[in-house]
């Protein structure tokens, strides 16, 4: 018998536990890309069920299928065009009515569908009982209760889901009724997009162009322009009657229907006292003691994750160099060997970066995001982040950065607005990531003193402060404000954890490998046609006489795009010591630690900048930052001659 | 009686006290300089359930004119003062 094929799509708010019950159903057989054409993550996994080869797609968790944002869109054009088999609406128990509100919208764009009642024991928690089987009643589509962290009803799901796609369920869907005057205009616009051809149904269509949806009055204009216009005219309609606009009166109607359901289905048993995670979300956000306890955690994170990191990165790197003189053996000490070596050497460079920084960084960070910690440091850090014109959001990108710049940048896309994920990455790429800081404390935290070195970050805040708040002024559009939800907290699971930390490392290496390897080879090919002294020397004017630098850090700046640690590094090798007091003067020794700081983005950073904001973005940053960097270095070698 | 008391307790979000319910009138957008996503805002606070009408909880804000922690239709948002300041409740009197 032949494999028939099935497609799954899970849709639901954010944070209902719709990735947990993702990566229950499809293991480790996922593909994690992007939409076609967008900076807007898809999730796509396979899974074997009876006969059937079911394709799961995870589609991005949002409040509404409006057009507030790209996710928003994508999944409304995914569920009406590309027509799943069925959905599977994940619905957070523990706050029925807002779900509800998105599962109201997706009966009306007319999907077949299944519920599953996801995080029954949250609810629980919290006072809430559901009763399933009158919900499935009341909404007329077969809900199924699941505790997804424990794996609880997820077979049952799968099961009943292919069974509604073989039953080819009957849509005895509730129906979504507005007020009578609303209805009127409903079936009136309705009426007349039904002789159009269109994706969405007509009665879907026309509830959105009342709604003054701008993508749906785009797309039917195309067809038949007084369509749109009619609705504009019965909405302001509406709009003087109600004294609200018309979106605002079938949104709030939307939510009253949600409202009654969610009010018939659960019964609330307060709890005598407040359970752990209310005490615990108390605790975390509390205007006092919230800061030092997140001052804590993040310390103990970056703690950590550099104590492993630098142990791990040295045993790494020992033992990749330790290969070399086999290597050499190998290919002999001729060109083309050389240049092999180039190559690995790249990928070492990546890999002793990636493995020890980076794994444990994201371990810890989706430890967080899972708990639910995240969202409770961006609401303690808004005013701090609304200086530079970005809200609390943007805090999680940036503290990211300080472990490496390429997830960073990449992490930026959890900003809402083109605008904030550029502002966001650009200061990102300020912030003194991992090597960045084997820099700062290799050199001047060893040779000068921890203070120095400490006074070398806080500087560095403060410049990303002052362009960072330059940035928010010059670029052009408004900035937005936070509204975020703050979901219970809940034991993260170790299995999801580790499958995101997973995927972004992977995502790391896609994106930062390929051009660390080239970088490797360009810069090994320029040292073998003995061409770096003459960039050196060609550099001389600005490392010498105005940075006033040894004409050798040239060549190591140079190095560093690869990696900034290599300018330290490579300075070593170049004076063939690793005592830089005997060479560098401690006035050199920090306008170079300024300089690496600022420079340029690494190259990897290039290309993730490349890859979320196309070229001319990246280049004006890159630009941008060498003159930033070169500017200040002199500036900082006038002023602390003066001082030292 | 005049109903004007009514109308002027219609005050915005953060003029509650920590622990206050109030009841969503309406939601200034369109207003401010170039403000130009107005409109995504309002629907976004919409959608996550904050229609005229709607009971909606101060629990606390953050200092130093922070966001503002609310409850509303049994979800938690945390809320930037910008924002709050643009949502326009009526105080439930006791």
């Amino acid at each position: 018998m032949t494999k028939q094929k099935l497609v799954i799509a899970l849709a639901g708010n954010a944070n209902v536990g719709k990735s947990v019950i993702f990566n229950h159903l499809t293991g480790l057989h996922q593909h994690i890309g992007n939409w076609p054409g967008k900076t807007v993550e898809r999730a796509e996994g396979t899974l074997r069920f009876k006969d059937y080869t079911i394709d799961v797609i995870d589609l991005p968790g949002i409040y509404s299928l409006s057009t507030y944002s790209l996710e928003e869109v994508i999944s409304r054009k995914y569920i009406a065009i590309e027509k799943p088999d069925i959905v599977i609406n994940v619905v957070d128990a523990s706050v029925l009515e807002r779900n509800l509100f998105f599962t109201l919208q997706l009966i009306e764009l007319q999907t077949p569908m299944i519920i599953a009642l996801n995080q029954m024991d949250i609810a629980k928690k919290k006072g809430i009982e559901i009763d399933p089987e009158k919900l499935e009643k009341l909404l007329g589509i077969r809900v199924i209760a699941t505790v997804a962290t424990k794996g609880v009803g997820l077979f049952q799901l799968l099961e009943k889901a292919v069974e509604a796609v073989e039953k080819g369920s009957p849509t005895t869907h509730a129906e979504v009724k507005y007020g009578e005057e609303v209805e009127e205009k409903i079936s009136q616009v309705a009426g007349m997009l039904d002789g159009v051809q269109f994706w969405y149904p007509s009665r879907y269509a026309a509830i959105k162009l009342l709604e003054g949806d701008e993508e749906i009055q785009r797309e039917i204009s195309k067809k038949d322009s007084k369509i749109a216009s009619v609705a504009k005219k019965l909405a302001s309609e509406i709009e003087n009657l109600h004294g609200h606009s018309c979106s605002t009166v079938i949104t709030s109607e939307r939510y009253e229907l949600a409202g009654c359901i969610a009010r018939e289905a659960q019964k609330l048993v307060p709890p005598s006292k407040p359970p752990i995670e209310e005490r615990l979300h108390t605790l975390t956000t509390h205007k006092i003691m919230g800061y030092p306890i997140m001052a804590f955690s993040l310390l103990f994170m970056f703690y950590s994750i550099f104590t492993f990191g630098g142990y791990t990165s040295e045993l790494l790197n020992n033992f990749f160099y330790g290969l070399q003189p086999i290597f050499a053996d190998l290919f002999g000490s001729n060109l083309v060997g050389e240049l092999v070596w180039g190559g690995i050497e790249g990928i070492i460079a990546g890999v002793t970066i990636a493995i020890p920084y980076i794994v444990p960084f994201y371990i810890i960070l989706y430890f967080l995001e899972d708990s639910g910690y995240l969202s409770r440091i961006a609401f303690l850090m808004d005013n701090v982040m609304h200086k530079i014109g970005l809200h609390g959001k943007a805090f999680i990108p940036m503290m990211l950065g300080y472990g490496c710049n390429v997830p960073a940048c990449l992490g930026c896309r959890i900003m809402e607005t083109e605008r904030e994920r550029l502002l966001a990455a650009f200061v990102t790429t300020l912030v003194p990531c991992a090597a960045r800081t084997v820099i700062i404390l290799g050199l001047v935290g060893h040779f000068l003193g921890i203070q120095w070195a400490l006074v070398l970050y806080i500087f560095n805040l403060l410049v990303i402060f002052a362009l960072g708040r330059i940035a928010f002024k010059t670029l052009p559009g408004e900035p937005t404000a936070l509204i975020m939800e703050m979901p219970s907290y809940k034991s993260p699971q170790l299995k999801t954890v580790l499958k995101e930390t997973w995927f972004r490392v992977v995502e790391f290496m896609k994106v930062a490998f390929p051009l660390i390897v080239v970088g490797s080879l360009a810069i090994k090919l320029a040292e073998i046609a003995g061409l770096l002294e003459q960039v050196a020397t060609l550099l001389s004017p600005v490392t010498v006489m105005w940075l006033g630098l040894p004409l050798i850090t040239g060549i190591t700046l140079i190095f560093g795009v690869l990696r900034k640690e290599l300018t330290l590094i490579m300075l070593a090798t170049l004076l063939g010591t690793t005592n830089f007091a005997l060479v560098l003067t401690p006035v050199q020794m920090i306008v170079f630690t300024l300089v690496t700081m600022f420079y340029i983005p690494c190259i990897a950073t290039m290309a993730a900048l490349l890859r979320e904001f196309g070229w001319k973005k990246a280049l004006s940053i890159t630009i941008f930052e060498i003159v930033f960097a070169i500017t200040l270095g002199g500036v900082a070698l006038r002023l602390l001659l003066h001082v030292m | 009686m005049e109903r004007r008391g009514s109308e002027r307790s219609e005050v915005p979000l953060t003029a509650l006290r920590h622990g206050e319910t109030g009841i969503v009138t309406s939601i200034k957008a369109g207003q401010g300089r170039g403000w130009g996503r107005g409109w995504g805002f309002e629907k976004r606070l919409m959608d996550l359930g904050l229609t005229p009408g709607t009971k909606v909880t101060v629990v606390k804000s953050a200092p130093f004119r922070g966001p503002l922690e609310i409850l509303v239709r049994g979800s938690r948002l945390a809320l930037g003062r910008g924002m709050a300041e643009r949502i326009l409740v009526e105080i439930e009197k006791q």
